[in-house]
């Protein structure tokens, strides 16, 4: 009898189609990562004439990247560690790192799902339109922002073990961050508040896609906040790999 | 049939290169001097046993004796503070996807993701161990297991027995070697669980072995060529049913634990273990 190891290729697209299949079962929850963002570009409507239509896109894409990976990825994370489902694929010759690279190769292509609704949605209904090149930029401003929110949802995911207080904590913290998209940038409270939220996780992320949709107006203060971004990103990664257990168990 | 005394694996190391494991006279599973901490707590102390070819190795224990944790050991699902594991002459720590796919695998709990169909669940668990799949044979698969009409149903919605069928069809889809089922007739009606039992003894026909834990005792007794009986993380006793029946047969605290004057096997673990109820 031969010792068979499956190829790479085929047992990470096994794994990677599986992971499209519940996703795609799992509709309602893509759905409402798409819905909020796209109902917040639609009720800004009059906004955009004052606050710019990058500005408005940049908020609602912040406020998609959020739900993707907080409400999508952690929660799912959460349920699935819970059920045994991770320890059942672990206990395949396959190496651990596929698992979590299928299902952040899901998230990645809900990312670019919702930045292309958002800009559709943004062209019909607020007329907004970029340049060529602000489309592709912020379609990569887009994946850093979404690896910023990613790593949050999995360090919360790996700092709590249980299912429901995974849930509950991104919700929670979901909320806080469509506060601070809502209301945070209008200028309507202390300095050091909207400072906080300036250079706060969200903030960064809204920099780096307003600049990204308008080339031109890229500055020293994008930049910075690029690195920023990026920095939350490793950080928050780090710290949800190292705390991350692989059943909720904690063994 | 294969005879397991001339029982043979080829295993491909490398394209150029094949090696062949003799199993005769060697174990498909040897554990070594196993130990498993969690935190301070010592969950496996130097637990040691082996599985040989065409043979039903049963793991009793009460709760909480520590057979869950060897199997995470074995099956690579947890990191043992010292001991060797070695699956069908591989190195579970040093080789572990080797180890792993020859290794099959049904959890206590085990779960699939409850958006998948059987259908789409199989052919994740094929693709994954690399196991070709046509139509056809996933039909006779799916008749095998009498869930052909059960195809585009979903895990959570399947029976307990139906889903006991899928994790075990899953955990043999690669033909294993080794097949290690953890708890497997938990919540069964009698007719699934002989039906599993029927399924566990193909497996031996072959001349590969099965690793099964239990708290059944008729079950041990009636499926298992030798079993080890494991408490607080220390395996006490390795025999035949038979043997271990015989050997403490005449141990007062067995003798105690009878309930009908014929020694069973429950009456030597219960002697064995203790009658007092744990967690």
């Amino acid at each position: 009898m031969e010792t068979k190891i499956p190829k790479p290729k085929d047992a990470f697209l096994s794994l990677m189609r599986a992971d499209f299949t519940t996703q795609w079962r799992n509709r309602r929850a893509v759905v409402m990562s798409v819905l909020v963002p796209t109902v917040i570009l639609i009720s800004w409507k009059g906004l955009v004439d004052k606050l710019g239509g990058p500005f408005v896109i940049s908020i609602s894409l912040t406020i998609g990247l959020t739900s993707i990976g907080l409400m999508g990825y952690a929660i799912s994370v959460a349920r699935d560690r819970d059920k045994g489902i991770f320890q059942r694929l672990r206990a395949t010759p396959t190496p651990n790192f596929f698992i979590m690279i299928s299902r952040l190769t899901v998230q990645l292509a809900m990312i670019v799902l919702l930045v292309a609704c958002v800009f559709i949605v943004g062209y019909k209904f607020d007329k907004i339109t970029l340049s060529p090149a602000g489309y592709a930029l912020t379609f990569v401003t887009g994946i850093i922002g979404g690896a910023l929110y990613l790593g949050l949802g999995q360090s919360i995911v790996g700092f709590v073990k249980n299912a429901e207080t995974v849930s509950s904590t991104t919700r929670l913290v979901y909320i806080a961050f469509l506060m601070l998209g809502m209301f945070g940038e209008l200028n309507q409270f202390p300095e050091t508040f909207n400072q906080m939220v300036h250079w706060s996780p969200f903030g960064t992320v809204r920099m780096i896609l307003t600049g990204g949709m308008d080339p031109h107006l890229w500055n020293h203060e994008t930049t910075i906040a690029l690195f920023v971004s990026v920095g939350y990103a490793v950080v928050f990664c780090f710290l949800g790999i190292k705390w991350f257990r692989w059943n909720s168990a904690g063994a | 049939m294969i005879d397991k005394r001339t029982a043979y694996t080829f295993v491909k190391l490398k394209p150029s290169f094949w090696k062949m494991i003799d199993y005769t006279g060697s174990s498909i599973l040897t554990v070594d001097r196993l130990n498993v901490f969690y935190g301070s707590f010592q969950a496996v102390k130097d637990v040691s046993f082996e599985v040989r070819p065409g043979e039903i190795f049963g793991l009793l224990g009460p709760n909480g004796a520590g057979k869950t944790s060897t199997l995470s050991a074995v099956e690579g699902l947890l990191k043992p503070h010292s001991g060797d594991i070695h699956v069908a002459g591989f190195n579970v720590s040093k080789q572990p996807l080797h180890a792993k796919a020859n290794m099959g695998i049904q959890l206590q709990a085990t779960s699939f993701q409850p958006e998948l169909t059987i259908t789409e669940i199989i052919r994740l668990f094929a693709g994954i161990y690399g196991v070709p799949l046509t139509s056809q044979r996933l039909n006779a698969i799916l008749q095998d297991i009498k869930l052909e009409d059960a195809a585009s149903k979903r895990f959570g919605q399947l029976s307990g027995g139906q889903q006991q069928r899928v994790s075990l069809v899953i955990a043999t889809i690669h033909d294993p070697i080794l097949v290690m089922l953890d708890e497997p007739t938990t919540g069964l009606d009698p007719q699934s669980r002989r039906q599993l039992w029927g399924r566990m003894e193909a497996i031996r026909e072959k001349g590969h072995a099965v690793l099964l834990t239990t708290h059944s005792m008729e079950e041990a007794e009636a499926v298992c060529d030798r079993i080890a009986i494991i408490d607080h993380g220390r395996v006490i006793a390795t025999n035949t049913p038979e043997a271990l029946i015989e050997l403490h047969r005449n141990d007062p605290n067995v003798i105690a634990a009878s309930r009908k004057g014929k020694i069973t096997l429950e009456d030597v673990f219960i002697g064995l273990t203790g009658k007092t109820v744990r967690a």
